[in-house]
């Protein structure tokens, strides 16, 4: 689909209106999105597909993947969660996730940001080093 | 084996690091050696940017929530979705001595098959030009070899002197020959042990030419002893759009390296107009809006940031110097044209070859009138600028009474006698290509030239009488131009043993 330019402007419009404290609220996003497709302006499809982009690339800003290879235990997780809060500020979304392939240590992505101190990236950059 | 295990050990020393932040990005959109990337926060402006299995890209553009990046190399294997990396380094080539007599492609890695280059250092692709504190003006010239250049339109050391012309009329051929004539000057100086002379080193950066093309330029300065002296950058036609834009960018790379360590470097660009094409394509991939002709708003940027780097360094900086001649090809000889204005307006002059002249005989094809130096000549030997003061003039006198001297009408003796010389001087300018004359040579057949030893000689045969001249003054009275080459200037003396010389040629030449 095609998004003009005046579409794009509207969604950041929309977009910057659902944000609190610089935090996206999540009943505004909700609102917006019931209240375009209620009045349908025009281009309204545009809107809401470039609004949607940036509503995720958001979440994506403030959600923290944090990978391992085995189950961490509790005391590891608030610890883990509180050095990322303290680096990224309040609001971050934290998931663990389970992944054999790393075989040891973790790896956390925050955003575009990632800190690997996995097995399997010190192999690869033993292999690359060769 | 203990040195061989020492190796891994200080290898895997190497690659054990603490946990490092990484910025990393998804491709979202890929197409025509463009990637669209989503993620990449922290990438900067000209960064290279990791894709995996060796592909590197290039961040060109960076938006509100994604970055355009051109890709090096194969962008086939890019798949959408696919994880890339910041790197935090900006583009960069091999640079130095190692790469004489190399060919290599936009990054620096040899296509000539003579295996890995050898080089110590690298220098980004891009790079802010000198500035103004630490230049010096031009003073020394370039020796094209060229009579017609170096008499009229004299080149100097960190000069820009723009080669325009139409198809075949003899653009690179110029190039080429400056390039043989300065390993000529090289050798001789390195055989004779000249400490004194600095020599010149050529950097040619063929861009979206044809491979055949590429591979005869080769053969003609290896034919000519020419390579040990020279760099050639190969971005040729079947190249990606965005290698033939770096390509200019990356030889200049290279010659700023000599620049920078105090030694004198050419660069020629070979064409820039096939340059701005290249990057109007990238240009347009990236969604970048378009301008007149649909190149991008920033295309004369894209030339003058590259020519502002060549420059002439003042004693405090090295006193090193970069010349470039980059070369345009005009469209039925239409200078107004959109590309060929910029780079006219950015060089310190212009050649222009005519197609009219070359088909008529006069190679090189050089349009006197439209041609200028604007430096150049504080750069020309004095011996050259007593015997060549005049020439331009004579030679614009002559085109004007020739177009009238065609209606047959009659014509009184001081006219007809400034045709008949305008005539000769034509023919002495007639010059056959990879063929450069010494300067001292050419000083001494302009300065016969001028004084009318030629006059006599039927206009046909002048070239025959100039060849042998040449070889007589080489041969029999090489004490004369050796002495020439070392005075660089014709004083009452020498002019008097050159116009001894002449007169007893003239009287042994039939």
């Amino acid at each position: 689909m095609k998004i003009t330019k005046q579409a794009r402007r509207d969604a950041k419009q929309l977009f910057r209106s659902c944000l609190v404290n610089g935090l996206l609220d999540e009943n505004r996003v909700r609102q917006v999105v019931q209240q375009v497709i209620a009045q349908k302006p025009r281009g309204y499809l545009a809107i809401l597909s470039h609004f949607q982009r940036l509503v995720r690339l958001d979440v994506a800003r403030r959600t923290a993947g944090i990978e391992s290879a085995i189950q961490l235990p509790e005391n590891l997780r608030t610890g883990v969660q509180t050095n990322l809060a303290r680096r990224y500020g309040p609001g971050l979304n934290v998931s663990f996730a389970q992944n054999p392939d790393l075989i040891g240590g973790l790896r956390v992505q925050v955003g575009s940001d990632v800190y690997d101190g996995s097995i399997r990236a010190r192999l690869a950059a033993l292999a690359e080093g060769f | 084996m203990s040195n061989l295990l020492q190796e891994i050990e200080a290898q895997i020393a190497g690659v054990k690091t603490s946990v490092t932040k990484q910025n990393v990005g998804a491709v979202r959109e890929i197409g025509d050696g463009v990637a669209k990337i989503e993620g990449l926060t922290d990438a900067m402006l000209n960064e290279m940017l990791d894709f995996g299995n060796g592909v590197t890209g290039l961040a060109l553009n960076l938006e509100e929530t994604e970055v355009g990046a051109i890709i090096l190399g194969d962008y086939t294997s890019v798949k959408e979705g696919q994880e890339v990396r910041t790197t935090g380094r900006l583009l960069q080539v091999p640079v130095g001595k190692g790469l004489l007599g190399r060919v290599v492609n936009t990054l620096g890695q040899p296509v000539d098959g003579k295996g890995p280059v050898k080089n110590e250092t690298s220098y980004p692709v891009e790079k802010i030009a000198p500035g103004i504190i630490r230049r010096k003006s031009v003073s020394q010239p370039v020796q094209t070899g060229i009579m017609a250049i170096d008499a009229m339109i004299p080149i100097g050391r960190g000069q820009r002197e723009l080669i325009i012309g139409d198809r075949s009329t003899g653009k690179t051929t110029i190039g080429i020959d400056t390039i043989i004539s300065n390993a000529r000057l090289n050798k001789a100086a390195e055989a004779a042990g000249d400490k004194e002379y600095r020599p010149l080193y050529s950097i040619y950066v063929g861009v979206g030419q044809k491979q055949s093309n590429i591979a005869r330029v080769i053969n003609v300065l290896e034919e000519a002893g020419a390579m040990p002296y020279t760099i050639v950058v190969v971005a040729s036609a079947s190249d990606s759009a965005t290698n033939q834009y770096l390509a200019p960018f990356a030889g200049c790379a290279m010659g700023e390296w000599f620049m920078d360590n105090g030694m004198d470097a050419l660069i020629i660009f070979d064409d820039l107009s096939k340059h701005a094409v290249a990057y109007r394509q990238v240009s347009l991939v990236l969604k970048r809006p378009s301008g007149r002709e649909a190149y991008p708003g920033d295309v004369f940027y894209l030339h003058s940031r590259l020519l502002e780097r060549s420059a002439r360094l003042n004693e405090k900086y090295g006193n090193g110097s970069l010349t470039a001649l980059p070369i345009i090809e005009t469209q039925l000889g239409d200078v107004s044209a959109y590309i060929p204005t910029n780079v006219i307006s950015i060089t310190d002059g212009q050649i222009y070859l005519e197609t009219d002249l070359f088909y008529q005989g006069v190679r090189p094809a050089i349009s006197v009138g439209l041609s200028v130096s604007r430096v150049g000549s504080a750069a020309q030997i004095k011996a050259m600028k007593q015997v060549a003061g005049r020439i331009k003039l004579d030679l614009a006198q002559f085109r004007e009474l020739a177009a009238f001297a065609q209606f047959g009408s009659d014509l009184d003796a001081a006219t007809q006698a400034k045709i008949e010389r305008g005539k000769r001087i034509v023919e002495v300018f007639k010059q056959p290509q990879y063929n450069p004359i010494s300067v001292e040579a050419q000083a001494a057949i302009l300065w016969t030239a001028q004084n009318g030893y030629f006059d006599d000689v039927a206009v046909e045969k002048i070239k025959d009488c100039q060849n042998k001249l040449t070889e007589y003054l080489t041969t029999r009275k090489s004490a004369l131009m050796a002495k020439l080459a070392k005075e660089k200037a014709l004083s009452d003396a020498l002019t008097a043993e050159l116009k001894a010389a002449v007169t007893e040629f003239k009287q042994t030449y039939k």
